[in-house]
């Protein structure tokens, strides 16, 4: 059973979602298939998490079956510690969507389902083809769920989010097809595979093209400056577990395509522009943590939060070494689990008040305690406090900064103290100040609810101060990452060097 | 006797035609037994096709009937989807003349009719045959387009069709005149084996009569300059007869299309780049003219133009050389699937002389009748290439076929289009999905379009698992 353990882990959950559909079940029925199946999911996914080595930094748990053989395309999965932690974001976060919010239609429960299943098929696959299905598969259910059951402006929402990432992704589709038409050209067979297509020398304006269309559609899934704009939006208007589902998992798979296909293909151009890329991070962590300050609405204020710091976890990337690289892919987790939980915490405040409006809360630790911690526990692990699990991460890849260009690493730095600014202000409005009659009758979490985050809570501790295991399972791969990142710090320490403003980049530069 | 095993499914179609009109004739056949008849033809002559021996996978312009037709997998896949939407509209035909006016008892006829002569000109390998297979699939059509001669609306269409028609066949003939001036012959075999020994660009007569056969081909076809009727007819036309057009007549005009392109490598390089032109301007006129429509079957029509466009873009990267067709044969049945799935649908939610059309009148279809909306989404999600539908390969397998050919940026310009076309294909999936019912679906008794509808719905998944060669 266990070789198939990722196609299993894949196909439940979207099987399942299509059955919710089809059998005339209720709502609360609907909702105990996702919470058995999403529990099903956590076990797989943490026999996968225990039972994954790490050690060789190759792919474990691979599947392989070909769809297309004339062309190559395969079904193909496979798991290495760049995906590991990913993964188990995406299989272990689930449970606490269906324990903790009740939704109008038991078609919600559904898509949560085969968004689920798309996004692990889509972090799985070793086939770009088979990735691209997945990717796409994944948007549909969140059209769904934010156009059926958002908030009150939730079309134009819905429209932006949708045309936004599939014009990202028909580009991406492009990209991959010229990659494959490439391999075929260069080696005389047809192969979708990653792994073959890393082994590519790539050149030429076309190359470019295509590294330009890969990077456009992950950079609307990360949202990478200036393709955030659909984020504030879609964020604020979908239900509050899809916005829990595109912050703390959908995003981290934009960035999660960047490490994986991104950097191994197209190495020299990722080189070329990395500096480009890293400022277009640090100009997108400013601007919506500036942003994320001048916010009424709570929800909308954490969505530019989760913005600005998905800029800092694709800073990382862009720095192009180990340190930034590890902590890029452990601040992926870390995100993953405290903006998770923030944005659950609002949804259950957003719940029983009725309001989102941060003017409308004030005195809401005296109300409820427990509560109160949760949430600053999760908002001082976002702000990356010491001891939380956002510390670690952010700390490797300012680090990585640094090494990569210290002016970047400078303002990066000092826009983390911004988002310390609007998390503690926040926190100051709404939980302490005079008590708001809005929040009257608000009682603390209940014995389920605390139970239910509490896993995450304690995670987050773990991460901060014992992250080794972490590490452990994805240094192996970080490092086979670092063949890659060593030959792209060649060409960019010749680039780098004699940069000056205004100076045009020619290929003859590398 | 294999040249009659070859011309099997034609025959069927043929006389099945004529067994329908001896039927129409008896007092005793009334609507229902026509219906079920014509349907029961379309599905034995289907399987007489998926039987026939096509021979090598291809066998160019081999000796069937002294070089007159021509058979191979990718004539037998043309036939098989000429087949399959004379079926599914064969079915949609049935339910929607339960609430609409105008059924004459030989509409099965001339259904028939049409399929064997889409049949024979998939097959043709000579001009004069593509000239009667022409013929005889065009007036079939007309007559099912004015089956209803007492509506202003079908006779105008059918006007407009006829004389443009008429003009696209004197093209067609004038261009059969000239290339027989060039090459002596109307065999394509013999054209071919011409256009190789003096050259293509040095022989104005084949030149011109080429160009004028292009253009009645890019007629029927419904590409760009030659698109404009296109709108104003499907809308005319009523919903089944719309389906049959928008898929059966363009997968025999491309099967036909391709099969004369491949003649010789020199002809198709002749006209290769006014092809790529073409493409990219029918992709875009049409996405614009869908943009703009408010009537459900005028966006159709029109995304039917855009879906052209693509099938250009696999003609202009076609290789004569070991030409297999399966790219065109794959995105004809996929397109062919998704868009008789809708015009099935429409047949039986459009209501009575097809009141519901617009945007609006399908508004909160997924609350009243959710699984035929879920059915039209993924219809219209297959034509706009997301996967897993067979759409979504089509697309892929047509923009590997122009990567692969060199023409990187029509693939890209593909690309594009599909953004573009996502805005009118998202507009009715919103109206169905996010907005209000304003009124109660009420439909007439429980027919067979449904059923077609869902079985078509279930062939966009499975379309996509056809293995393909590019």
């Amino acid at each position: 059973m266990f070789e198939h353990l990722i196609s299993i882990m894949i196909f439940v959950p979207i099987i399942a979602g299509l059955a919710t559909f089809v059998l005339p079940l209720s709502r609360e029925a609907a909702r105990i298939v996702g919470l058995a199946v999403s529990v099903v999911v956590v076990l797989l996914g943490l026999k996968l998490f225990l039972s994954f080595s790490g050690a060789s930094g190759s792919f474990e748990f691979v599947e392989y079956a070909p769809i297309n053989e004339s062309l190559g395309i395969a079904y193909s999965l496979g798991v290495d510690g760049i995906s590991i932690l990913v993964l188990s974001a995406a299989a272990l976060l689930f449970p606490m969507v269906y324990l903790l919010f009740q939704t109008k239609a038991k078609g919600y429960y559904g898509n949560l389902l085969i968004v689920q299943g798309a996004m692990i098929g889509a972090v799985a696959a070793t086939d770009m083809v088979l990735f691209y299905v997945f990717w796409e598969v994944m948007l549909l259910p969140v059209f769904f769920m934010i156009g059926l059951y958002g908030g009150p402006n939730r079309l134009p929402a819905t429209i932006k989010i949708t045309i936004y990432t599939i014009a990202g992704s028909l580009l991406m589709l492009a990209s991959i097809i010229y990659l494959g038409i490439s391999y075929h050209a260069q080696s005389g067979e047809w192969s979708f595979a990653m792994t073959n297509f890393s082994e590519m020398s790539l050149t030429g304006s076309t190359a470019t093209l295509a590294f330009v269309g890969f990077m456009i559609a992950f950079a609307i899934k990360i949202p990478l400056f200036p393709f955030h704009t659909w984020l504030p939006d879609a964020y604020t208007e979908a239900p509050t577990a899809t916005t829990f589902v595109l912050s703390a998992v959908m995003a981290k798979i934009g960035v999660y395509g960047v490490i994986r296909f991104v950097v191994p293909v197209f190495d020299e151009s990722f080189a070329r522009y990395a500096l480009i890329l890293a400022c277009s991070g640090v100009i997108g962590m400013m601007y919506c943590g500036i942003a994320a300050l001048a916010q009424k609405d709570f929800k909308r204020m954490l969505a530019f939060s989760s913005a600005s710091h998905m800029g800092i976890i694709a800073l990382g990337i862009f720095c192009m070494n180990i340190q930034a690289l590890t902590g890029t892919l452990y601040q992926i987790v870390a995100h993953a689990t405290s903006t998770g939980v923030l944005f659950l915490l609002l949804g259950i405040i957003e719940e029983r008040t009725e309001s989102r409006n941060i003017d409308d809360f004030g005195g809401l630790a005296a109300k409820a305690p427990v509560f109160a911690f949760f949430f600053a526990v999760a908002m001082l692990a976002s702000v990356g406090l010491p001891g939380t699990s956002g510390f670690i991460g952010e700390f490797l890849i300012i680090l990585g900064a640094v090494k990569f260009n210290p002016i970047i690493a400078v303002f990066a730095g000092t826009t983390l103290i911004i988002g310390v600014c609007y998390m503690l202000w926040l926190f100051q409005r709404v939980f302490f100040e005079k008590p708001s009659s809005k929040l009257a009758d608000f009682s603390d979490l209940s014995a389920i609810e605390i139970l239910t985050i509490l896993p995450i809570v304690i995670l987050i501790v773990v991460m901060g101060i014992y992250p080794q295991p972490f590490i452990a399972k994805i240094e192996p791969s970080a490092e086979r990452q670092m063949a890659v990142i060593e030959k792209v710090q060649q060409i960019a320490d010749n680039r780098i060097e004699p940069l000056k403003p205004g100076q045009e980049l020619k290929t003859g530069d590398l | 006797m294999h040249d009659f095993m070859a011309i099997l499914p034609l025959v069927a179609t043929g006389a099945g035609a004529i067994l329908v009109m001896l039927a129409a004739a008896f007092e005793s056949f009334k609507k229902e037994g026509i219906s079920i008849l014509g349907i029961g033809l379309f599905a034995f002559a289907f399987f007489v096709q998926l039987t026939v021996e096509s021979g090598a996978p291809i066998t160019p312009y081999g000796s069937v009937f002294n070089g007159m037709l021509v058979t191979s997998t990718f004539t037998k896949g043309a036939g098989l989807i000429i087949l399959a939407c004379g079926f599914f509209s064969a079915i949609a035909s049935q339910t929607y003349f339960t609430q609409n006016e105008g059924f004459v008892l030989e509409y099965y006829c001339m259904m028939l009719f049409a399929a064997c002569g889409m049949l024979l000109m998939t097959m043709a390998a000579e001009l004069i045959t593509v000239f009667i297979a022409l013929e005889i699939m065009s007036l079939a059509i007309y007559t099912l387009i004015a089956s209803d001669r007492r509506s202003v609306l079908r006779s105008e269409a059918v006007l407009k069709y006829l004389m443009l028609g008429a003009f696209a066949g004197a093209f067609f003939v004038m261009g059969s005149v000239f290339i027989y001036a060039g090459a002596k012959s109307t065999k394509f075999a013999d054209i071919g084996r011409v256009v190789a020994e003096t050259g293509f660009l040095t022989n104005p007569a084949l030149v011109g009569g080429s160009l004028l056969i292009l253009v009645a081909f890019l007629f029927k076809a419904a590409a760009f300059p030659f698109h404009a009727w296109v709108v104003d007819v499907y809308d005319g036309a009523p919903v089944p007869v719309t389906g049959f057009m928008a898929t059966a007549v363009k997968t025999a005009v491309f099967a036909v299309f391709a099969n004369f392109l491949v003649i010789n490598g020199q002809l198709q390089e002749g006209w290769v780049n006014y092809l790529f032109y073409i493409s990219v301007l029918t992709m875009f006129v049409g996405n614009l003219i869908a943009i703009g429509q408010n009537s459900l079957k005028r966006m159709l029509a029109a995304s039917g133009i855009v879906h052209t466009g693509y099938l250009i873009i696999a003609l202009v990267a076609v290789n004569s050389e070991g030409f297999t067709g399966s790219t065109i044969i794959f995105y004809l049945a996929a397109y062919a699937a998704s868009t008789l799935g809708i015009f099935a649908a429409l047949s039986y939610l459009g209501g009575e002389g097809e009141k519901r059309n617009s945007f609006e009148d399908f508004n909160g279809l997924a609350k009243v009748r959710p699984y035929s909306a879920a059915c039209i989404a993924i219809f219209l999600l297959s034509m706009a290439g997301i996967p897993p539908t067979a759409g979504f390969m089509g697309k892929f397998y047509i923009i590997a076929g122009a990567f692969q050919g060199g023409y990187i940026s029509l693939g890209v310009l593909g690309i594009f289009s599909s953004i573009l076309s996502m805005w009118y294909y998202l507009r009715l999936i919103i109206a169905m999905y996010f907005r209000e019912p304003e009124e109660d679906f009420e439909v007439a008794e429980m027919t067979l379009a449904p059923l077609g509808t869902f079985v078509l719905a279930l062939s966009v998944f499975a379309i996509s698992f056809i293995p393909v060669v590019i």
